[in-house]
């Protein structure tokens, strides 16, 4: 089956100015590459700092790519322009993490879901009986079309967001963390409408999220990135069942598991320091100074390429790889 | 039989705005054991934080304690209401017997002093040490119980040259800097990483090992509880909904808000089919609704529950729920 | 279905004065007109509607606000009308027929034996002047001047406002829109017209400009007719417009900088929210993004500060009359006339008095109306009373 997205070799880096004097670069994302299949949820995790909004915003390019190919049904969205750019602008969307900045407090409801659509040129018979149809779908009912976004809770925003994502008939739709400003009640609500959605129109996503337990429920297969560098990806089952690099380790006997047992049960593994700067990243592995697998000579001089380990379920830790 | 080091009966805080009362607290009556982690969760304005806040009168216009009682019974057996003491016999009490961590590191140090000032200057206040040089040296020691590495150097940095989890780690070494009986972590890991976040849970259970503390946890992420806590308070809408010990409560829910609560979490080490999730949203404190606040959500809702509101009943030894259903 | 229970509670009902009800007259009367060019306008406009009627309650329980905006209203309608309503016209000159006239005080009245050319006859007549307000040199009636100077004022003051600012926005938004080196260019620009003191740059542009002007109407007549339908001058005061229109071009220079700055201010807060951000996204064109989303959401601050400024405008340009820039007689302007009785002070101090009463009070009005827009836009201020006006048998126990 032919991906929907493909990145290859994808690197953003955001100088570092003093006084006008470029001294230094960020390697928000450095050399990172994926694909997503129709009717796919990819999810990436990692902690704050590690790239992963980076990446979602500039396979989007909503932040223009330093380097590296980003193919989507076919096509290099880097080359794109004019007519082509609109084409992608309307068949890749984005969902923001904030519902309360996300949504213009000016403009209606209805404003808000029919501006893009008219903006593309979309034919709709009734714009009215369309947008209730797409605010049925999401939750919400007719009464909240002329609404403004103040009078929602947060949880109603966002679904507001998804209705306008969905007005589009995307393929694919890049989240960034939809729930993580929600409540659990609210995110659990959330979480299902998408997966529904997800079944109903066949759409892909790209599932951006720091909280674990929530990939897990989202994804089919999962990203691990670490300072700008995905460290292991396969489906998402398989890494939470089977975590290979070292630091997909740490982080799973890190998060706090919702049942005393379990946690009692659990395999707990030291978790030594604190993530660096990514302006300097270290030298070879990335994580090796907080790797307790590290070797001396090794890790902290080559980089480790990402390696197919067992089927589907790649990683790049020299523990599974030849130098 | 566990002795209690604070005991709450019928807390009452109200916000005075101009939408109206907005009932924050409503006869919200617990106990703290000596030596244990309370957890007390809830979902963002069931009011936890303001109870915490409330235990030292840290409660700030337009808000104001209308009426309970907050007993404290100190080391030596004396027993006195937090909440009839004034200004100064409280801050006497705040920061050094009771001692707080709040969120979010970064903005609960001064940026324009020392770590080691800001921790000596808490020791001073309340009389540690005899003046702030002496305090910024034992601030050594804090900062090497806090596990930062090299405190004889950090101890000259200022916040913000140090990362979000040092900073938390400092924010905890004033906390602990008085030795206090109570430590009341107000989420005290929900700004950090979850790395990090383990680090730190790790180091208020050793800080509490060490010192025979008495730890209160608020914390709306129930993987930290379980993790963490011996006790847990869940509160709906400014009320306490169940009280137990963590098995009781995440393995036999007996309020159908924590059960609702547990089934929306996912678990990261069990296969989820499907989320629950709970209808409509969190009422409104002004006009919360009559009788059982959790019933217009609740699908076991019966006449009884719009009416009446349920007392706090004792279901098994220690594991008490408010519902009309036991 | 808590769904629905938030739809009752939303259909708050509020104590009503009778000012309230008719601004809400007033405001439906305005959709109900709009209605008829766009169908369901009302219906999909509802919250906006809602809104403005509460801005309109804030506003009516504001006293100071309520006198701006009457003072204000009294402003416009004197602007627009003034010079229609004088008894005589701006360049009648009485001390022509009789010298006596001249700086006649308050209440007086006096005899004029007139003798005009009117259609290419010689005429004459007789006629009385009352002075209920005193005359300048000229023996122009004060009050007649104060009138038509009204148009003057209220037309410099509207179309340095339409102009001034607008540049001044459309700059501070590119610029906080675009940062970097479009940012720098037009801000660096912008800090060189905010170095020099304004009134002072004001003063350098109307002693240079006038000439060029001058030029450029005597060339162009549609230019002229204009210019002079708009300030209501007749067809022999041409040459001295040039002096005129040099204020306002002056003022219209001084006065975008201040709005580039706090413009380009609120559009880097503002486009770091996200729905900027979800705009690109979509492929919306920058022009859209601008206009149609990120202006809205910074004009409230601005619009107060517009509105404080058709106050300072009258100021600065009666300050430049006065200090004998701009208007010259016979072009009646407020400035000019405290100029002239400047030089009889005190002994005909109405030339002083009446003209800075009357600029005094158009400044508060403007100011009172600005200060109460602040409140009113501002949607904490309006929450919190849109909850002292719901009805007391609502919500059980209100706020105490």
């Amino acid at each position: 089956m032919e991906p929907v997205l493909k990145v290859e070799g994808l690197r953003k880096y955001f100088p570092v100015k003093s006084l006008l004097r470029t001294i230094g670069w960020v390697k928000a994302v450095d050399g990172v590459s994926f694909e997503i299949y129709p009717g796919e949820t990819f999810g990436l995790v990692g902690e704050s700092g590690c790239g992963k909004t980076t990446t979602g915003r500039t396979i989007l390019r909503l932040i223009e790519p330093t380097e590296g190919k980003i193919v989507f049904n076919g096509k290099d969205v880097t080359q794109l322009k004019g007519r082509e750019m609109l084409w992608f602008r309307r068949h890749a969307q984005i969902m923001f993490q904030d519902p309360y900045s996300s949504l213009d407090p000016r403009q209606t409801v209805f404003n808000i879901i029919m501006e893009p659509v008219k903006f593309h040129g979309i034919e709709v018979d009734d714009p009215e009986e369309f947008v209730i149809r797409l605010l049925e779908s999401v939750g919400l009912n007719e009464m909240h079309l002329y609404r403004y976004p103040h009078e929602f809770s947060g949880g109603q925003r966002q679904r507001i967001a998804l209705a306008k994502v969905l007005a589009l008939q995307p393929d694919f739709v890049v989240l960034d963390e939809p729930t993580s400003a929600l409540d659990v009640s609210v995110q659990a609500n959330i979480l299902n409408t998408l997966k529904d959605l997800q079944k109903k129109h066949g759409f892909s996503y790209l599932f951006i999220s720091h909280d674990l337990g929530v990939v897990k429920y989202m994804s089919h297969r999962m990203g691990v990135m670490y300072l700008g560098k995905l460290v292991e990806v396969g489906p998402a089952e398989r890494i939470f069942d089977n975590p290979l690099h070292p630091y997909t380790q740490m982080l799973l006997s890190a998060i706090p598991i919702p049942d005393p047992e379990l946690a009692r049960k659990k395999k707990r593994m030291e978790v030594k320091g604190e993530p660096p700067s990514p302006i300097n990243p270290p030298s070879g592995c990335r994580f090796h100074p907080r790797c307790p697998f590290a070797k001396a000579g090794l890790c902290d001089k080559e980089e480790p390429p990402l390696v197919e380990v067992e089927k589907d379920h790649y990683v790049a830790c020299w523990l599974y790889g030849k130098a | 039989m566990p002795e209690p080091i604070i005991e709450i009966k019928n807390l009452r805080v109200y916000f005075y705005t101009y939408a109206g009362v907005v009932k924050a607290i409503e006869d919200v009556s617990f106990n703290i054991y000596r030596g244990e982690t309370l957890a007390l969760v809830g979902e963002t304005g069931c009011g936890k934080s303001v109870t915490s806040r409330a235990l030292t009168q840290l409660i700030e216009s337009p808000g104001r304690i209308v009426s309970g009682q907050v007993l404290y019974h100190r080391d030596d057996g004396s027993t006195v209401d937090l909440l009839k003491l004034n200004d100064e016999e409280i801050r006497e009490i705040r920061g050094n017997e009771i001692a707080y961590i709040f969120q979010d590191p970064h903005s609960s140090l001064d940026p324009l002093y020392t770590v080691g000032y800001q921790i000596g200057e808490a020791m001073e206040v309340h009389g540690k040490v005899k003046n702030i040089k002496e305090g910024i040296g034992r601030a050594v020691n804090i900062l090497r119980e806090v596990l930062i590495p090299d405190p004889e150097n950090r101890v000259r940095n200022y916040p913000h040259e140090l990362s979000g989890g040092m900073k938390q780690r400092v924010v905890i070494g004033i906390g602990i800097a008085n030795n206090p009986r109570l430590l009341i972590a107000d989420e005290p890991t929900t700004a950090l990483d979850v790395t990090v976040q383990a680090q730190i849970l790790e180091l208020i259970n050793e800080l509490k090992r060490k010192y025979n503390a008495t730890v209160l946890l608020i914390t709306h992420n129930l993987g930290v509880v379980a993790e963490t806590a011996q006790r847990v308070v869940v509160m709906y809408a400014g009320k306490v909904a169940e009280i137990g010990s963590i098995d009781q409560i995440f393995h036999n829910p007996l309020h159908p808000y924590t059960v609702a609560l547990l089934r929306a979490v996912p678990n990261p080490l069990k296969k989820i089919e499907k989320l629950e999730s709970i209808p409509g949203t969190v009422p409104n404190l002004i006009t919360p609704p009559k009788g059982c606040r959790f019933h217009p959500r609740c699908p076991f809702a019966e006449e009884r529950c719009r009416k009446e509101v349920p007392e706090l009943k004792e279901i098994e030894p220690g594991h008490w729920v408010a519902c009309h259903r036991y | 279905m808590s769904e629905k229970v938030e739809e009752l509670e939303a259909r708050e009902e509020y104590e009503m004065t009778i000012l309230d009800r008719v601004s809400d007259r007033i405001i439906d009367a305005f959709a109900s007109f709009i209605n008829i060019f766009k169908k369901d306008w009302r219906r999909r406009n509802q919250s906006k509607i809602k809104e403005w009627k509460l801005m309109a309650y804030a506003m009516n329980r504001s006293p100071p606000a309520l006198l701006g905006l009457f003072i204000v209203i009294i402003y416009i309608i004197l602007g627009i009308f003034g010079p229609y309503m004088a008894p005589w016209s701006y360049d009648f000159f009485p001390v022509n027929y009789n010298f006596s006239t001249q700086l006649a005080p308050p209440g007086s009245t006096y005899f004029l034996n007139v003798t005009t050319i009117e259609n290419g006859y010689i005429v004459h007549y007789t006629t009385n002047i009352h002075y209920l307000l005193g005359s300048d040199v000229y023996g122009r009636d004060v009050v007649s001047i104060l009138l038509a100077g009204a148009r003057t004022a209220f037309v410099l003051d509207i179309f340095i406002i339409l102009i001034g600012p607008t540049i001044g926005i459309i700059l501070g938004l590119i610029s906080g829109y675009y940062g970097g080196k479009v940012d720098e260019t037009i801000m660096r620009i912008t800090d060189m017209f905010l170095a020099f003191p304004g009134l002072i740059l004001a003063i350098a542009l109307s002693a240079v400009l006038p000439t060029r002007i001058q030029n450029f109407l005597n060339a162009h007549t549609w230019a002229q007719t204009l210019m002079l339908k708009l300030f209501a001058l007749h067809a022999r005061d041409v040459n001295n417009l040039g002096k005129l229109l040099a204020v306002f071009v002056a003022l219209v220079i001084v006065w975008w900088p201040g709005y580039a700055r706090v413009s380009r201010g609120s559009t880097l807060t503002e486009k770091e929210n996200l729905y900027v951000e979800a705009a690109r996204a979509v492929g919306l064109p920058t022009r859209t993004i601008l206009f149609r989303h990120i202006l809205p959401n910074i004009i409230g601050p601005i619009l107060v500060m517009i509105t404080m400024d058709f106050g300072g405008v009258i100021l600065t340009e009666a300050g430049l009359s006065f200090l004998g820039l701009g208007a010259v007689p016979p072009i009646p302007d407020w400035g000019n006339l405290i100029n002239q009785g400047s030089q009889y002070f005190p002994q005909a101090w109405w030339l002083v008095a009446f003209p800075g009463i009357v600029i005094v009070t158009v400044v508060l009005g403007w100011n009172l109306l600005g200060d109460g827009l602040r409140d009113v836009l501002d949607p904490r201020t309006r929450r919190s009373l849109e909850f002292k006006l719901k009805k007391k048998s609502k919500g059980g126990e209100s706020s105490a």
